[in-house]
Parts: structure tokens; sequence; C-alpha cells
């Protein structure tokens, strides 16, 4: 089963994008902020992570920057979501390491066609990092 | 005849006679000689030309009866048998008389005893002279009359700064009287009130060495009416006595200036007000996303479980309620975006993109919306209409908003979307036109197409759909690409928009030119079009290449309460000085496009653009360093009298004659500027080079100084910079006079130079942008007192 881990301080918007990929068939996991968000990761090791890039506590970006600087965890496809579609938001999310940007309100064919593109093209076994 | 006469008196000096009697009858006064008993002993040429008499009907008749009797006015026997007999010798006595022959004349008499028998009279007609005189005082009483009838208040002063008097103006003005005013010392007036010392500067210190004096600004406190702003005009005036009178006329612009500050204070005051109405929509539209986002999600998962339910009924209504929110978002998306672009937070992302893939994305999208109306969309471009380089999303953006504009407003017609290559002045650029045969649009309305916010009128609404902003985005999108878009149509036939882009787009250009008035008629690819702004004329254009000088410069500069402009190297900031006017240009030395030389000598070549001051500096960043050349004006050489002259008026001699420093190496140009400086009454010194130059100034502290930039031994930057490095000598105005037309050596060496002086002694960063600001401070003073300047301020 593919896991994906939603990075999402609003919570609205952590149960819309966590039903609507259940109910696609992936497991998810949820975080509120961006310290909870690098702890998870650590701790269940996702296939990919969908990452708010405003957050509280650590925000996306930073979170994304300890994500991808940490060997161990480098490998996990982020796709960053972002409120509006501003130039140098993208810029920025790709700078940070992101792997892919996505602008919210999320466009679900879009975002899932991103997610499939990213994913390997067979999940992750644990254990074998 | 008379030489009789004279051999009597002086028989021994015959040949002193002869030369007596040749004077005598070579004069142009008339003569006579009169005996003791006045009678005519002798009279010259001139004698019986003017009166028109002969010999023989005047010699030896007495002085009353010549002409029949008509010689003998009272005033003449009392000058000839009263005066004379008391006096050897009688100036300027007027006689006025009708003579015969002649008429009514007025001569002026001198009379000499030549011995005890005989007295010379010389006549001198004054007759034209007087009634020129008489002339003159009609003049001048209606001189006077126009000088009461103005409106300014006129001060006429003598020699000696009294009143000689004052219009009627004056007297209402200030509310005086003459007898209080006339012949008074002009300091005396209102109980010495007006003794000024910015008034005592000007009369006692800049009229004396100029017969003309315009605009000399006087703020004061004057007894009855209060703080007045005057703007005071003297002119020196001769009488006819030659004594020299000064006119001094009074213009008050107190309420001028209070208007100009309250304006100012508006201008300000609105713009704040826009910020903060930017800054609103961008939070409310942020506010407002984060609702409506759950409503589009929620929505839409709805409707997907309404299928998996198999629950049509609910679908096609959910269905609604998510296309409308997708509406209502892109709508709020359209305001934060023109919001950011006023708040000059919107960004450029550059990247390069394949041309023909962008139009065809494009109408893939509108394609179904085009068919619904019954439309046919037709692309039309070169096949090998390649790639550009510009910010792709907002390229796409633009272009989709003109193709869904033309499906919408066209029914069973045609729209085609034609792109195109083409090379205007030396740079490549990008048209993409959308043709429809759509219902067209009135003048009117293409004039408030593309302004925001004024769609107010609701059949406008309906009939575009839409907040109105796509339009007014699509063009500062555009113009932030150093592009635009215009429109060509006929009500009832169709629409042409045109989308101009340069093909490649190096670096994000300055912000975006607001221009709401402007109607969008077509322009030329990147050219702000024909139409002068509005007078800006406040605003300081920053022209660096470096985008982070620049944003330091204009942080800086916005701080310090300017109104920045910026431009991303030397084409760009030639046009928006043209366009903008501003009130000064910082000018970066080195740049890659068009170097700071090349653009100064522009700007100093263009009549509109000649007299804005201009700062050139330049910054690196490792070390933090840079290097202003601290220079007061520019001049190109060979100068030219009126040039010089004209930045000369810009700086006040206020006690005469300044010293003024000349530092060139080349002695006919610095001959050449020492002439019209000599003219001007400066005292000149002269230097080759910058070691001469601060030799001198160490002896002498020049009031002035016009400096060479290339020179052997000490050039002109090493020499600015040494000036700039001691206080007491940092606030003299340096005149840079550089050659016109730089040769590409010249230019290497200048820029050579500065990269030295940058690495050996730049200053730090702050130190130079305190340079900047105090230049700039120092330019907004337009005239520039040389000395005393605290006296000015009064």
């Amino acid at each position: 089963m593919t896991t994906i881990l939603i990075v999402e301080d609003n919570e609205m918007n952590r149960d819309m994008l966590s039903r609507r990929l259940e109910r696609r068939g992936y497991d998810v996991l949820l975080a509120v902020d961006g310290a909870t968000g690098v702890a998870v990761a650590r701790d269940r090791k996702p296939d990919l992570i969908l990452m708010d890039m405003s957050l509280p506590v650590v925000d996306g970006w930073e979170a994304t920057r300890q994500l991808k600087g940490d060997r161990f965890l480098q490998n996990i496809p982020i796709i960053a979501l972002t409120a509006h579609a501003m130039a140098n938001d993208r810029d920025n999310a790709l700078a940070a390491g992101c792997d892919d940007y996505d602008t919210k309100p999320i466009e679900l064919p879009r975002l899932l066609a991103k997610i499939e593109a990213l994913l390997p093209a067979f999940a992750v076994v644990e254990g074998i990092s | 005849m008379t030489e009789a006469t004279v051999a009597k008196s002086e028989p021994l000096v015959p040949i002193l006679a002869n030369f007596a009697q040749d004077v005598f009858d070579t004069v142009r006064e008339p003569m006579l000689v009169l005996d003791a008993g006045l009678s005519v002993h002798a009279a010259n040429a001139a004698f019986y030309s003017t009166f028109q008499v002969s010999p023989a009907e005047t010699e030896r008749r007495r002085v009353y009866e010549l002409g029949d009797g008509q010689w003998g006015p009272p005033s003449l026997r009392t000058l000839l048998e009263e005066i004379i007999p008391g006096n050897s010798v009688f100036n300027d006595f007027v006689l006025e008389h009708d003579f015969p022959n002649i008429g009514m004349r007025i001569m002026l008499l001198n009379a000499r005893r030549l011995n005890d028998h005989f007295v010379l009279l010389a006549m001198e007609d004054v007759t034209d002279r007087r009634r020129a005189q008489g002339l003159l005082n009609q003049i001048e009483a209606y001189a006077q009359d126009v000088v009461d009838t103005v409106r300014e208040p006129l001060l006429i002063l003598d020699g000696s700064l009294r009143v000689h008097s004052a219009n009627r103006a004056f007297y209402q003005t200030f509310h005086v009287v003459p007898e209080e005013t006339e012949r008074r010392l002009v300091y005396e007036l209102g109980n010495g009130q007006w003794d000024i010392p910015a008034l005592r500067t000007l009369l006692e210190d800049i009229v004396p060495t100029s017969s003309v004096f315009n605009d000399f600004e006087l703020a004061h406190d004057f007894p009855v009416i209060g703080r007045r702003v005057m703007l005071l005009n003297a002119r020196k005036m001769r009488q006819s006595n030659h004594a020299e009178l000064l006119v001094l006329a009074m213009e008050d612009v107190t309420d001028r200036r209070r208007a100009e500050a309250e304006v100012a204070k508006a201008k300000d005051a609105a713009e704040t007000a826009n910020r903060t109405k930017s800054l609103f929509l961008a939070n409310m539209s942020h506010e407002l996303r984060t609702p409506l986002n759950a409503i589009v999600g929620y929505s839409e998962m709805l409707q997907e479980e309404a299928v998996e339910r198999q629950l049509q009924d609910f679908g096609a209504d959910l269905q609604k309620i998510s296309i409308s929110g997708r509406h209502l978002l892109g709508l709020i998306n359209d305001i934060l975006d023109l919001s950011k672009i006023e708040a000059g937070k919107m960004e450029l992302s550059l990247e390069t993109f394949d041309i023909a893939t962008l139009i065809a994305e494009v109408a893939s999208t509108i394609g179904m919306q085009a068919a619904k109306n019954g439309n046919t969309l037709e692309i039309s471009h070169a096949p090998d209409i390649g790639v550009m380089r510009g910010d792709l999303s907002k390229v796409r953006q633009g272009l989709f908003n003109l193709v869904s504009n033309a499906a919408k407003f066209t029914h069973d017609g045609q729209i085609k979307v034609l792109a195109e290559r083409e090379e205007m002045d030396g740079r490549e650029w990008i048209w993409f036109r959308v043709l429809d045969t759509g219902i067209g649009l009135s003048a009117d309305e293409i004039v408030r197409l593309f302004q925001p916010f004024t769609q107010a009128d609701a059949s406008t609404t309906r009939r575009f759909g839409g907040t109105g902003l796509g339009l007014a985005l699509t063009r500062r999108f555009c113009q932030m690409m150093s592009g635009d878009v215009t429109v060509h149509s006929v009500p009832g036939e169709g629409s042409i928009f045109t989308i101009n882009l340069p093909a490649t787009l190096s670096e994000p250009a300055a912000e975006p030119q607001i221009r709401e008035g402007a109607p969008p008629v077509a322009l030329l690819p990147g050219l702000p079009d024909e139409q002068p702004l509005a007078a800006i004329g406040t605003c300081v254009l920053v022209i660096d290449d470096d985008p982070l000088q620049r944003d330091l410069l204009q942080r800086f500069l916005s701080k310090q309460g300017y109104t920045v402009r910026t431009a991303n190297g030397g084409e760009q900031g030639l046009l928006l000085a043209r366009t903008l006017l501003p009130a000064a240009i910082t000018l970066d030395v080195m740049m890659p496009d068009m170097d700071g030389w090349s653009v100064l000598s522009a700007l100093k070549s263009d009549p509109a653009l000649s007299d804005i001051p201009v700062i050139m500096l330049t910054m690196v960043d490792d070390p933090v360093r840079g290097f202003t050349l601290g220079a007061s004006d520019y001049a190109t050489k060979p100068v030219n009298r009126y040039k010089l002259s004209r930045i000369l008026q810009k700086y006040i001699c206020l006690h005469p004659p300044c010293p003024v420093l000349v530092i060139d190496d080349d002695p006919s140009a610095r001959a050449l500027t020492c002439a019209v400086l000599q003219k001007e009454g400066w005292a000149i010194t002269e230097a080759a080079n910058g070691i001469e130059a601060l030799q001198s100034m160490e002896r002498e502290r020049p009031s002035l100084i016009f400096l060479d930039l290339m020179m052997p031994k000490m050039d002109g930057f090493a020499f600015a910079a040494e000036v700039g490095r001691r206080p007491e000598w940092r606030s003299i105005p340096i005149i840079v006079l550089s050659s016109l037309d730089l040769t590409s050596e010249d230019r290497r060496r200048l820029n050579g130079n500065v990269e030295t002086i940058l690495r050996k002694h730049g200053d730090s960063r702050e130190t130079l942008l305190a340079q900047v600001r105090d230049l700039l401070d120092g330019s907004k003073a337009a005239r520039m007192p040389l000395e005393q300047p605290m006296e000015l301020t009064v």
C-alpha cells in the first residue's frame, strides 16, 4: 500500500485531501506543522509527502530542507502545495528541494497525475534504507 | 570783417588772431560779439545761418534792434544790462523767444566778457532737446501710470537704497502710505521690520554685480500682513539724469507655495491610500480564499461521493456550487494579482519556452468555448517561430485572456491567433495577434478597457462577464515584461488585440509603468506611449544593471522620502528619463549594455534632460564598497558658453569675486572655460592635474570646481575621491567636464580608474548612500548659494 504524508495546518484542507486520497486507495498520514511533519516522516517513512508551505512552528520550506538534508529521507518525493500560483513560490519550493509543486485549491486529477509521476515504479519496501 | 576786431586786442600775434577768427566761424553755435553799447561788433557764420540774416542788417546795430526790434525780450535785457556787467562769465541763461524768421526757439546763452569793451554771446539752440525732454516727461508720467496699475508691488530704490517711489500696489499690499515710505532707507520701512538679511544680501551683494535678478525667494514675517513668501525680481534702470534706480518687483507667492505644498501632501496621501488599498486587497483576498477553498473542495468531494452512491440529483447541484466557487476564486486571484502589481510585489519568473506549444495549449483550452458559440478557431504562425524567453505563466494568461474574450464576444464568426517574430530597433520582438469578427468595441469602451476597477457599468459587466480585470492584468503583465497589449476595433465588425513582447527578456524589468490614463492605442514595442505622462518630476530614477544595487538604492531612497523608479540599463534608463522627467538620476558607471558614460552623454545632449542632476556611482559587493563621483553637474566638452552660463546660474556667488578652480590638463580647454568664467566675474585659479589642484586648494578653498576627468598624474576620479574625504571640502560643488564622444579606449580607462578607486579606497556602502542622499538633497535646492547658506534661508 502506498503511504502519503499530508503536512497541512488547515483542518478542512487536511480533512478533504485525506478523504479524497483514501478513497483512491492511498494510506494517508497527517501532520499539522513542519516539525511534526519531519518527525512523522522519520518515524513512518512515507512514499510521498504533500507539503503545505505556510505552516506554523517550522514552515514548509524549512521542513523540506530538513528532509532533503537527511540521507535516510532525501529520496522521498515532496510535492509543495501553496495557496496561490506565485512564480517565486514555485521557484522557492523547487529551490528548497521539492520535487514538484501544485497550487491550492487542489484540482484532484492534476495532483493525482503529479503524485503518480513521482512515485517509484514499485512501492518502497520498509526497512531497506 | 572781424579781423580788425581781433587784431585790435592782440595786434602782435596775427597768426593767433587768424586762428581765433577761424574758430569763431567754424563753431556751430551762433555767436555775437557786442561792444560796450550793446551794438553788434561781429557775428559768426553760424549766427547768420541760424537766424537767416545778413551782415548788413546785423553789424553795428544795437542788439535789441536786430530783426526789426524783435530781438528785445526783457530777459535778454536783464542778462545784458544787469547780469553781465557784474560777472565776467555767465552760463546757461535760458532764453525762450519767438524769433523773426525761425519762430519759437529755446536758446541757452553763455556770455563772456572779452575785455572792458566786448562781450561774447554764444547761443545754443536747445529747442529740440527741450521738446524731447517734454516727451520724456510725458513718457515718465505714462510709465508711472503703468507702474501704478500693475498688481505687483513695486519699490523703486535709488543708489543709496532709499525709496525713490513705490507704486499703488506696494502701498496697498503692505498697508503703508507714501509719507512713511518715500526717501526712507529700504531697511527702515515698517519700523525697521524690512531689515531682512536675505534682502541685504540681494541688494548689497547680488544686485551690484548683475543688472537683472530674477526670482529671489524671500520668506519673511512682514509687519501688518504677517508671514509671506515673496519672489523678488530686480532690474536696474537709468534715469534721464544718469542716476541709476533699482526697480524691485515683488510677487506674493504665499498662496501658490501653500497650494503646492498641499498638492504634494495630497499626492503623498493618495499614494499612501493606494498602497493601503493594495495591501488591504492582498490581505482580504487571501482571507477570502481560505474558506472558498473549503467550499470548492467539499463540493467537489461530495460530487465524487454522489457519483459513487449514484445520487445524480445531488451531483448536478453540487457541480453548480463548485463551478461558482471556482469562478469566484478566479476573480479573487485576479484582484490579488493586480494588487500585488500595484504594491510592487509581483515578480517575474523567466524561462525559455516554445511559442507554438504555448499557442496550441491555449487554443485547445478555449476550443470548446469557441465552438459553443459557433466560431472557428484558426492558428497561424511560421513553422520555425521558435522559442522566446519570458514569464510563461503570465504570457499564457494574457494570451488566454485575449482568446477567451474573442470566443465570448463572437458568435458564428472567426477567431484567428497569429504569431510573428520581428526585429525592431535592433531587438527581436514576438507579436501575438488575436483577431475576431465579433461585436467590436467603441472608442469609449477601448479607453476604459484596460483600466482596472472602472467597469462600473452593469451592462458592460453583463456583456464581458468577469470582473473586467483580465485585460488590465494582461496589460500589466505585458508591461512588466517590457511589452504591451494594444487593440484596434470597429464596432460591429470585430477587434484585433495585439501583445508584443521582447523575444528575450534578459532579466526582470523595472516595476511596471502604471498608466491608467493612457488610451491603449497602438504603441511602438517597448516604448512608453507618445503621450507625455502627467509631469511627475519629483521621482528619482535609478539606473543600474545590478538588481541588488537597484533594490538597495530603491529601498534606501524610498525611506528618505523619494519616489523611486528603476531602470535595468542605459536604454531603459533613457526611455524612462524621457517619460518621467525625474528630479534626479543615479547612474551606475559600469553597465554592460550601455555604460554610464554613454548614458550620461545622451542625457546631457538631450535639451529636455540636460538639466536633470545626475549622480554617477557604482557599487561592488566584494568587499561591500562603492564610489560616487560626487559631482553637482556635468557638461560635455568642448564647453559651450551658453551651456556653462546656464550651469553657473545655479550657483550664486554671494561675495564676488568668488574663487573658482578650473582643473584640466589641456591648456586650450582650460582657457575656454576660464574665458566664460572671467566674463561672469569669477576669480579663477587653474590647475593642470589633481595634485596641482589639491595643492592650490590647501592655499585657497575655492567656491566652485570645474573638473576634467582624464588627466595625467592624478585624474578626476582620484581628485573627487580626495575632495570627498575632506569634510571641509565636501560641500564644494564640482562640475565635471567630460568629452562628448568618448572612445572605447577612453571608456576603458575611465572604468579602469573607477575600479582602481573601488579597490584602493572605495567608500563603505553606508557612507556612499549618505553621500547620495546629500547630493540629492543638494540638488533639490535648485539655486545653490556658494557661501553663507544660512542667510538665504531667513
